[in-house]
């Protein structure tokens, strides 16, 4: 008894099928035979071709079918066909307006006949009859032409090849030329198929040594445990089909973009700080030259604390100093803003309206050159809140303190920020504040809206603002927004989106974007 | 910032030299000005007063006059449409007032492009008219004490020039009057005005004159009361006694600043000459403000010829308004090349700085002797010169370099706790939320069933009935984000690392920040064993020892919460599963579990901060 051999079972298979029927096979009649996919099977006939067991032959072979005009004929019959025998039944004898009617054609068909009839010798014009001539106007209707033939098995069989109308009794060269000059009933494709058959090898198996192998689904701890993993198939799956969404934890969209920023700036060799959201007017307005009766000191543009009431002041000169400078430029070369300076204002306790009363607050703490700070954060505007806007929103806030320090590198270290959060196209116009001079607006360039959107102000801190905490050096300065960030990276219309998020929107937006 | 529509055809026509559009645009942005666009000014003309109103192409149609309140919609004969403008749409400055109008903005373009580069001179002619100054004015019952006048004759108005004056009035008004506080003008018709002018304080009753737009006399008192200027403006009288007023020799009413004018003083398009005065509180502010309007005015109208007052004070002391003579400052080259950065010789900056409209002159040492226009008024330092050289060099021409100093980064600690403790729970499944850090008492404490703490900072002039606190836990935020989601796929997990503020009467600013997490999972499988699991990761992953008691809160269904404890007994969290009444109060058909931990190393929290506990007891 010679040894078993096994196979995945669509191998086994098929190897059964060529020994038992001991000739060239079509795969696509093997698949038929087996009633299994095609695909799997032509991948089964694959592997037992590598391993020598079988051969695959390409055949390439005309394919013949109806064409549109072809298809549009009733049983697969030609007009002439009907014409003729209209014209028996009418005695061989019709007048043209009556022929289609009488054979049962459109118009347009019936007219076509006419031209072959004549070359046929069947029938032809008479004035206004179409007459039957030769063995037609005796009665006798000739028989189906090859062509005829190959319609009629078309329109049963739907396509055919050399061998199999020749098998019908058919001979595809004769119909084709009988058919010449007819465009568009009969067409040829050509066709690959593939056949199979056994080699010398493939011939020496017994059906009854090949063996199929189970096919599995699951690879479980079984058949790991003693190898049994090696006797099995394991089922394969529609890669193409729908899975079930997975969406993993993931930080914010905005997150994102705060993280960016610290990313830029811890780049660059800056220092992380922080200071607090409730401030003293003291840090968040005096320390920074802003004069007491400016604008945005009011109570319309700035959100003031009832409870608690009042911060302290900070120890030591700083008070004083800075009193002095808005009163008359004290020591720092400026002649102030000329107007009385009192304690009370200053003691008063706002939501921080920009971080930069965190820079100053380290500059204070630390105004020893060289230094690079900067400072994320929340910070509160007392803006009309509508479906556009919302009280807060967030600031990166640096400095720069050095001796080498210019109006120059403050251009280029926000040069490096906006290229490193990803954008080349940017402008810096003068601009206004009252700690800072020179200053200078940052623009980038939005190109949908095809404008350019002020993204923050920037500047060299003045005297008024560095010497009276002690710093004698250029201190250049910055105060950036970056919710306008976030809405150009996800393209998102309002800041409140940002704020009030949609889950949906969360789980969807990519975490590379 | 207000926006005026400039037009094209009047700011072209005082350049003086065709400027292209495009190159006026270039040179209105690099000296800062933010251009909000170009288009059409439609303009109307109220027939009873002749006051001209502009809307734009989108704006609907006036309604009624916003000078003489002349009501358009119940008389349409009332308003006269006149033709339409091109103008340039443009954001004020505040800081250059004297760029706010179209011969502010034509002197220092016809300098920034070098047309007419230096300082713009203005010869006056000497004084005609004189101001008494009586005394009462520094005192606190009508105190008003500082007064500059001018004249300008050969003037020619139109209704667009009418309009333009005006415009210029209310903008610096607003800009360095602060509404009209530390300065107001008046401009009157010269040809109302017979012999000298009187400035004093007058009582409430004590005369009678006819305010601007009305027929008839009424005292002060009565216009503070009933005329709607007066009403606007009576708080600057507050606390007056009597009221400064202008009164010529035949005691005809001038104005009542910062008020209102006399009806008989108006200007008209039949004006020829006009008295403009200014007064405030303080002089150096109401002089500045007089040589703006007053130098426009003289640019506004070609031709025209300005004059000075002779100003008498109540000692006799006389002196000449307005004081055009130009400010001079030394500017020191060597150091305002260190502080900009980029390289000009000493000889270039006279150049830079004419261009925007200073004379200079070298002087040894490196330095430059400045003598800056009179009607700037953003001079206060050295520096402010240095800005100049820098706008006249172009923002746009300085090469951006890095100071060559190396530092070493640092990250601050307690951010690199938050991003771990954010990863922690993205393990986890959970998508970040970011709420608002403010609030208000009902979605932040009412709904849980909780009284507004007192360490919560509560906002002194809140914009919304949203958000009138800094929120003090993160759990309503995540709360409300949930509520906005319903119709969301569930379940849905959220948290949020941030900060928290509570009073603290130990801090410099009365108040602490404190950075928290919270978490939230809202859906049908949502119970108290998986809020326990993932609070004891986070905890465990904090590298923290706890332990968990049970306790007890109004927002907790009983039972089924728990807080955690530090090793010293400290409160540092709690967790549990949300009672159905504060899911009904947030529009929540699901269960939630959720939690909430201050995060380590920050100190802890004021006592007072974990009374929530007690207050669920006494509920």
């Amino acid at each position: 008894m010679s040894e078993q051999l096994s196979f995945p079972v669509h191998q086994a298979l098929s190897l059964k099928l060529l020994i038992e029927k001991g000739q060239e096979i079509e795969i696509g009649a093997v698949a038929e035979l087996l009633d299994a996919p095609y695909p799997q099977i032509a991948g089964a006939l694959q592997s037992l071709a590598k391993r020598g067991l079988v051969t695959l032959r390409e055949e390439v072979c005309e394919e013949f079918m109806l064409g549109s005009k072809g298809k549009a004929l009733e049983d697969g019959v030609l007009p002439e066909r009907r014409v003729m025998e209209a014209l028996v039944a009418k005695g061989g004898r019709i007048h043209m307006r009556d022929l289609a009617q009488t054979a049962g054609l459109p118009q347009k068909e019936a007219g076509k006949a006419i031209k072959p009839l004549d070359r046929m010798g069947a029938a032809t014009r008479d004035g206004g009859y179409l007459v039957a001539v030769g063995r037609l106007s005796e009665g006798i209707v000739p028989e189906p032409g090859e062509h005829e033939k190959l319609l009629k098995h078309l329109h049963t069989h739907g396509s055919g090849t050399v061998d199999t109308l020749s098998q019908a009794g058919i001979n595809a060269e004769e119909a084709m030329a009988a058919l010449s000059g007819r465009s568009g009933i009969v067409v040829i494709k050509e066709r690959r198929r593939w056949s199979v058959s056994l080699t010398e090898k493939g011939e020496s198996l017994r059906s009854d040594d090949i063996v199929a192998r189970e096919t599995v689904n699951i690879l479980d701890r079984e058949l790991l445990k003693d190898g049994a993993w090696r006797t099995v198939d394991f089922r394969p799956y529609d890669v193409q089909l729908a899975s079930k969404r997975l969406v993993p934890g993931k930080k914010h969209p905005f997150r994102r973009i705060l993280e960016d920023t610290k990313r830029a700036f811890l780049d660059m060799g800056f220092t992380e700080v922080t200071s607090p959201h409730v401030e003293s007017a003291f840090w968040g307005f005096d320390a920074l030259f802003q004069p007491q009766d400016h604008p945005a000191r009011e109570m319309q543009d700035t959100f003031y604390v009832k409870r608690p009431a009042v911060a302290r002041l900070p120890d030591g000169e700083i008070v004083e100093r800075v009193r002095q400078t808005h009163e008359c430029g004290w020591e720092t070369g400026s002649r102030g803003w000329g107007s009385t300076w009192s304690k009370d204002k200053a003691r008063e306790i706002v939501l921080r309206t920009h971080t930069t009363a965190g820079t100053i607050r380290a500059l204070a703490a630390n105004p020893n050159p060289p230094q690079k700070i900067f400072i994320v954060g929340t910070v509160f505007r007392r803006e009309t809140v509508d479906y556009k806007h919302l009280p807060l929103f967030h600031q990166v806030d640096g400095i720069v303190v050095d001796e080498q320090g210019s109006f120059s590198s403050l251009l280029g270290t926000l040069d490096q920020f906006y290229r490193k959060m990803g954008f080349s196209k940017f402008e810096f116009r003068p601009a206004f504040f009252p700690y800072t001079e020179p200053s200078v607006e940052v623009f980038v360039w939005h190109e949908e809206k095809k404008d350019w959107v002020e993204m923050g102000g920037a500047g060299v801190f003045r005297d008024e603002v560095t010497k009276p905490v002690g710093c004698d050096v250029p201190v250049l300065a910055w105060g950036l927004g970056l919710e306008r960030l976030a809405m150009f990276r996800y393209g998102l219309a309002s800041i409140r989106d940002i704020y009030h998020s949609d889950i949906e929107w969360l789980r969807e937006v990519p975490l590379c974007r | 910032m207000p926006v005026v529509g400039i037009s094209i055809e009047r700011l072209g026509h005082l350049l003086r030299t065709p400027v292209p559009q495009d190159d006026l645009v270039k040179a209105l942005e690099r000296l800062g000005c933010d251009i909000e666009g170009f288009g059409i000014m439609r303009r109307f003309r109220c027939v009873r007063c002749g006051f001209v109103l502009e809307k734009t192409a989108t704006e609907a149609d006036p309604g009624y006059c916003d000078n003489c309140a002349a009501d358009f919609s119940a008389d349409p004969d009332l308003r006269e449409e006149l033709d339409s403008i091109d103008v340039i749409r443009l954001d004020l400055l505040a800081v250059r007032p004297d760029m706010f109008d179209v011969g502010g903005l034509a002197r220092t373009l016809r300098a920034y492009l070098g047309h007419e580069p230096g300082l713009a001179l203005y010869a006056l002619a000497e004084p005609r008219l004189s101001v008494q100054v009586m005394p009462g004015l520094d005192e606190e019952e009508s105190f008003r004490p500082a007064i500059a006048c001018g004249v300008v004759r050969n003037l020619q108005f139109d209704h667009d020039l009418l309009k333009e004056i005006m415009r210029l009035q209310e903008n610096l008004h607003w800009a360095m009057g602060r509404d009209r506080k530390r300065a107001s003008i008046g401009i009157y018709d010269l040809a109302g005005i017979s012999g000298q002018i009187i400035y004093r304080p007058v009582g409430p009753d004590e005369l009678v004159f006819t305010p601007l737009g009305w027929e008839s006399p009424v005292t002060p008192e009565q216009i503070l009361k009933t005329h709607p200027k007066g009403c606007l403006f009576a708080r600057l009288f507050n606390g007056f006694s009597r009221y400064p007023l202008l009164i010529d020799d035949a005691g005809q009413v001038l104005s009542m600043p910062p008020i209102i004018n006399s009806e008989e003083t108006k200007v008209t398009l039949d004006t020829r000459e006009v008295f403009i005065d200014v007064t405030g509180p303080g002089s150096t502010l109401v002089n500045k403000t007089l040589n703006v309007m007053m130098t426009s005015i003289l640019e506004i109208f070609v031709g025209s010829q300005g004059e000075a007052v002779t100003i008498r004070q109540p000692d006799d002391r006389c002196a000449q308004s307005p004081d055009l003579s130009p400010q001079e400052m030394t500017l020191d080259l060597d150091h305002a090349r260190r502080l900009l950065g980029f390289h000009f010789s000493d000889e270039d900056a006279p150049a830079l700085l004419g261009r925007m409209g200073h004379d200079a002159e070298l002087i040894p040492g490196s330095r430059a002797a400045v003598r800056m226009p009179p009607y700037r008024a953003d001079f206060l330092h050295e520096r402010d010169l240095m800005e100049e050289l820098a706008v006249a060099y172009g923002y746009d021409r300085i090469p951006r370099t890095m100071v060559p100093t190396m530092t070493v980064a640092s990250e601050l600690e307690g951010e690199g706790l938050a991003d771990r403790v954010g990863r922690i729970l993205t393990g986890l499944g959970f998508l970040e939320a970011m709420s608002l850090m403010l609030g208000n008492e009902e979605d932040h404490f009412s709904k849980f069933g909780l009284e507004v703490p007192a360490y919560t900072v509560l906002i002194a002039n809140p914009i919304s009935r949203e958000q009138t606190l800094v929120r003090t836990w993160l759990l309503p935020g995540l709360l409300d984000i949930l509520s906005r989601n319903t119709s969301r796929e569930l379940p849905q997990s959220v948290f949020e690392v941030g900060n928290v503020t509570v009073a603290d009467p130990d801090a410099e600013t009365g108040t602490k920040d404190l950075k928290k997490v919270a978490m939230a999972t809202i859906g049908s499988t949502a119970g108290f064993a998986n809020v326990r699991s993932v609070m004891e990761a986070v905890v465990k992953e904090l590298d923290e020892p706890f332990s968990v008691q049970p306790c007890v809160r109004p927002y907790y269904l009983e039972g089924r919460s728990a807080a955690v404890l530090g090793m010293d007994g400290e409160v540092r969290g709690e967790f549990g599963e949300l009672h159905p009444l504060v899911l009904e109060r947030f529009k929540l058909a699901y269960p939630i579990i959720c939690g909430e931990l201050l995060l380590p190393g920050q100190g802890w929290p004021p006592a007072q901060l974990m009374s929530a506990a007690r207050i669920s007891q006494t509920q």
